[in-house]
């Protein structure tokens, strides 16, 4: 039994040390199949999704009462310039996430203050043009995402018509 | 066996050994399990990069794209107030006082996080449901069948699965997301009839 004694200490080493590579690394692993999932349409454009129900798959635990508009990015070759368009609606926020699932910009309808913004996604040492904020994220691919609080849900149409000013390009 | 091959066999097991473990204990795990408020979990560190690598794994699984605490707050139950798992076969009655943000929901999901199937498409109950969005205090029923017409709750469909969690969202915190209602304050959750 003996000669047992140092596999087993070593598995059970290697058990924890797996468990915590598997905890950290988890939430990349998962951004990056998210990342992929919304952008099957595309890096670096805006898709419109329709209110959420039983179906819908493309994130967990969303917001039956949120209009989700996704831009799954991807800077390697440039950075992402959002323009976003306020909403009418009683909230509505823009949201920048990296590979890391960290929300590095947040900026709501309130903080607008009914005006447009423009945001420029990016790593640093890149120039952006005049007028754009700066995000610097880390890791090349993220997803910006637009939120807009549907409180009446026979008045969608409109809002869905209105959310699609505000876009995202690569540049 | 030689020693090398009871290495190999013991490391090999060493690592199924750990992801299995993660697997069950992310699986099992509530979003937000920092902050515990009667049958509720929630944290506050959702979304941040001072997040650390658990609660991120737990939302990256659970919650991916979760806004940071000053803009929204989020509170799962996965339990009654007397501890007992919610079950979509039982009714519920959820009673709330006025929640301190700006707006806020109560959305039922099933257990791996999507939005429960039900004939009346209804998967949420807003504050805006209620008189001054219920400032007043509310009730929510959530139940497998939609309550009679004299019954004065807000009806919540559980779709009648195994298992049911419900999250409650509080958009725009009154205190811009550095503290967390009391249990006095979050909604109290009673079991009825299963």
């Amino acid at each position: 039994m003996a000669r047992w004694t140092g596999p087993l200490v070593t598995g059970a080493l290697v058990a924890v040390a797996t468990c915590y590579l598997a905890i950290a690394y988890t939430p990349d692993l998962l951004m990056g199949a998210a990342v992929r999932r919304v952008a099957a349409g595309g890096f670096n454009r805006f898709t419109h999704a329709p209110l959420a129900t039983a179906a819908s798959r493309q994130i967990v635990r969303p917001s039956p009462d949120l209009a989700y508009s996704a831009c799954p990015y991807d800077i390697s070759r440039g950075s992402l310039l959002i323009y976003a368009a306020p909403v009418a609606a009683p909230y509505w926020s823009l949201s920048i996430f990296d590979s890391r699932t960290n929300a590095v910009f947040v900026r709501n309808g309130d903080e607008a203050r009914g005006k447009p913004f423009a945001v420029a996604v990016t790593h640093s040492g890149r120039s952006v043009p005049p007028g754009y904020q700066r995000v610097e994220v880390s890791g090349d691919r993220g997803i910006a995402l637009v939120r807009i609080l549907v409180a009446d849900r026979t008045g969608f149409p409109r809002l869905d018509a209105t959310r699609r000013a505000t876009v995202c390009e690569q540049r | 066996m030689r020693a090398w091959a009871r290495y190999l066999v013991c490391g090999v097991a060493g690592v199924a050994l750990g992801l299995g473990a993660t697997a069950y204990v992310l699986r099992n795990a509530a979003l937000g399990n920092n902050i515990v408020i009667g049958p509720w979990a929630t944290g506050r560190t959702f979304g941040s990069a001072a997040a650390d690598p658990y609660t991120r794994a737990v939302v990256a699984l659970k919650g991916l794209l979760a806004l940071p605490a000053q803009e929204a707050r989020y509170y799962t139950a996965a339990r009654d107030s007397a501890g007992a798992p919610l079950e979509g076969r039982c009714r519920y009655r959820i009673t709330g006082a006025a929640l301190p943000a700006a707006w806020w929901s109560l959305t039922a999901y099933d257990p791996d996080g999507y939005l429960v199937p039900n004939a009346a498409g209804r998967y949420s109950v807003a504050g805006a449901a209620f008189p001054d969005s219920g400032k007043a205090g509310w009730t929510i029923l959530l139940a497998p069948t939609a309550p009679p017409p004299t019954e004065t709750a807000a009806w919540l469909p559980s779709g009648g699965i195994a298992r049911v969690e419900l999250t409650l969202r509080t958009y725009l915190p009154s205190d811009g997301g550095s503290g967390n209602p009391g249990a006095d304050i979050l909604p109290k959750i009673t079991r009825e009839a299963c």
